[in-house]
């Protein structure tokens, strides 16, 4: 045990000073965007039973997940997801509330990686969950209030969007085993053209094969809509294009225009979501720093259905972004030295400045001499000493006997 | 915007990566003649030399948007990036061996097998609803059952001779290995048009 007294576990991290402020204040103009678009904050526990996470469509992988037991030995995690928890809460606790309800958070995720990895296993993640409205209007908020988000840390950034049942339609007309579906799904989220090729070959031609053969390499702008619209897909494949198509069109009229991208390939397995899916990226991250989706079936698992949708953003890789740009922190303007005997003279005249807004230090000082040298040597300007009275003392002037 | 980067394992891929980028038309001199250099010019693009799980590893990361490795570490390594072309060169496979003449697959004892690819062995007799014991070597992996140590090998096979020469025999093919190019996924977003631009132009050459 010794031997890790003066570590951290790895994939956790001390942050110091600027790493501080640059996280506070990431935190600070998400929380001031979200407020005034009408969100107030909730939490969760840190602590969450395992059972929650590994409800099917929710299933965060196993190995991911932090565990512990709690004294009657039912097994718990350390909350590797926010959007959950949110679901359970609302669902449980706000089962009666006007309806759309608007929740912000601000917490940590804690997930298990691969050990040497260099990826961090605490993360504090904030986002916005919007429960209880669906349909275009409450897509565009949710989507319009994760582009602020990046808006609020870079302006350099991309929203992609897709939709997470495209593809389960498509697959769901193919003549395929669960297996089979699940490797074509496999190729397509890794963007294995030539393996794709093959496991569709044995199906035979149709528009649905087709659009499959065609999913991982729709990715890009605008024209990629154009592209699958000319498929002649019909039904809700082609309804759901429909849909986002109307989404792009509404986001470009805000002018997020040249910031959108589509991927009708994201497929993810272990999902939530069931509708328009989302992600945010900034330039030099080889992950997207936002993602969040619509996931109507989510709180059905916990009490009376309600369509939801949401996203996080990370928050380590949003202070990343500003850390560079912030103003220089505010140096200490008066270094106040009680002589022996005034020390709570020296405190009371001490927030007599600070109330004023000066930023000061007092003197930890025994000698006036003492705290002169380190005024100079922390360049602070002025020195007071308090005594029978505050007097200021020039550089230079000396100790009185 | 910084040059493409793409990071190349080293040794026999990285000299058919430069052959094919060559054919394609990029100018791969600096790969040639790299004197001690760590990134070098490649066309438009930087390239990285380095041991094929690094490779990953960079891409993952952000640092490098392409990268050049073999199958078999994809298969073993795993992580998440796009893998979106078989560059057909570095072909082998992984395969199930044991001693020449034995039936592997007989009785109910718990087999045992050695491999330098424990996650690829371990996958495999999953698919097949087998428990077996996985025992982790770094060298030759011939050498175990020899020893009595594994009932059979999960190991990456070209020709078989080595498999010969030590009395054993390929039980089942596992899988086909071939070097990939993959893409930080990311980096596919940002710059869709360069990446594709090479990949077809290297696909190409592919014929």
């Amino acid at each position: 045990m010794r031997n890790y007294t003066k570590l951290t576990p790895e994939g956790a991290r001390d942050l110091l000073f600027e790493e501080c402020r640059a996280l506070g204040e990431a935190k600070a103009r998400l929380v001031r965007l979200f407020t005034r678009r009408g969100y107030r904050e909730a939490m969760t526990p840190g602590l969450e039973y395992y059972d929650m996470f590994s409800l099917p469509g929710a299933a965060i992988p196993q190995q991911q997940m932090y565990k512990s037991t709690d004294s009657a030995g039912r097994l718990l995690v350390f909350r590797p997801d926010s959007t959950l928890p949110m679901a359970r809460m609302a669902a449980a606790r706000l089962r009666n509330h006007a309806r759309p309800i608007r929740l912000y958070y601000s917490q940590s995720v804690y997930r298990s990686w691969p050990a040497l990895s260099g990826r961090s296993h605490e993360n504090p993640q904030m986002g916005v969950e919007l429960l209880g409205a669906a349909g275009l209007r409450a897509d565009l908020e949710v989507i319009c209030t994760a582009a602020e988000a990046l808006r609020a840390v870079t302006e350099d950034f991309r929203v992609e969007l897709g939709h997470a049942g495209f593809f389960r339609l498509l697959a769901g007309r193919l003549s395929i085993s669960p297996d089979q579906r699940e490797e074509i799904r496999a190729t397509i989220e890794a963007k294995n053209y030539g393996a794709l090729d093959e496991l569709l070959q044995p199906l035979g031609h149709s528009p649905e094969a087709e659009a499959i053969r065609r999913l991982p390499r729709l990715f890009g702008g605008e024209e990629v809509l154009s592209q699958a619209e000319g498929w002649g897909l019909d039904g809700s494949a082609a309804q759901t294009l429909e849909y986002l198509r109307s989404l792009y069109t509404a986001l470009k009229d805000l002018g997020l225009g040249s910031r959108l991208m589509v991927d009708l390939g994201l497929v993810q397995r272990n999902d939530y979501y069931t509708g328009v899916v989302f992600s945010g990226y900034v330039r030099e991250q080889g992950r997207p720093i936002l993602t969040g989706g619509r996931y109507d079936g989510l709180c059905g698992q916990f009490g009376p259905a309600m369509p939801a949708a949401g996203f996080a953003v990370d928050m380590q890789a949003a202070a990343g972004l500003i850390q560079g740009q912030l103003p220089p922190e505010e140096a200490s303007q008066v270094l106040v030295h009680g002589e022996p005997g005034f020390e709570m003279k020296a405190q009371q005249e001490l927030i007599r400045l600070t109330e004023q807004g000066l930023a000061c230090e007092s003197s930890v000082w025994d000698s006036l001499e003492e705290a002169r040298a380190y005024a100079e040597q922390a360049g602070i300007p002025r020195l007071l000493a308090v005594g029978e009275s505050v007097r200021e003392i020039q550089p230079g002037e000396e100790e009185r006997p | 915007m910084r040059p493409l980067r793409i990071a190349l394992t080293k040794g026999r891929l990285e000299k058919s990566t430069a052959e094919l980028m060559g054919r394609a038309g990029l100018d791969c001199s600096a790969l040639r003649d790299k004197g001690r250099k760590l990134i070098l010019p490649v066309g438009n693009m930087e390239a990285v030399l380095a041991k094929a799980g690094d490779v990953i590893t960079y891409l993952e990361h952000g640092v490098c948007d392409l990268g050049v490795v073999g199958k078999d570490v994809i298969m073993e390594r795993g992580g998440q990036f796009f893998e979106i072309l078989d560059l057909r060169f570095g072909k082998c496979g992984f395969a199930l061996a044991a001693p020449a003449g034995t039936d592997f697959y007989q009785g109910y004892q718990i087999k045992t097998i050695a491999t330098k690819y424990p996650k690829v062995a371990r996958r495999f007799f999953q698919s097949k609803d087998m428990d077996v014991r996985v025992i982790k070597i770094e060298g030759s992996v011939e050498l175990a059952p020899l020893l009595g140590l594994a009932d059979g090998i999960v190991d990456l096979v070209e020709t078989g001779a080595t498999l010969r020469e030590n009395g054993l025999e390929v039980v089942e093919r596992v899988a086909d290995v071939s070097a990939r190019l993959i893409v930080n996924a990311a980096s596919m977003k940002w710059r869709k048009k360069e990446i594709e631009e090479l990949a077809e132009r290297l696909e190409r050459e592919l014929g």
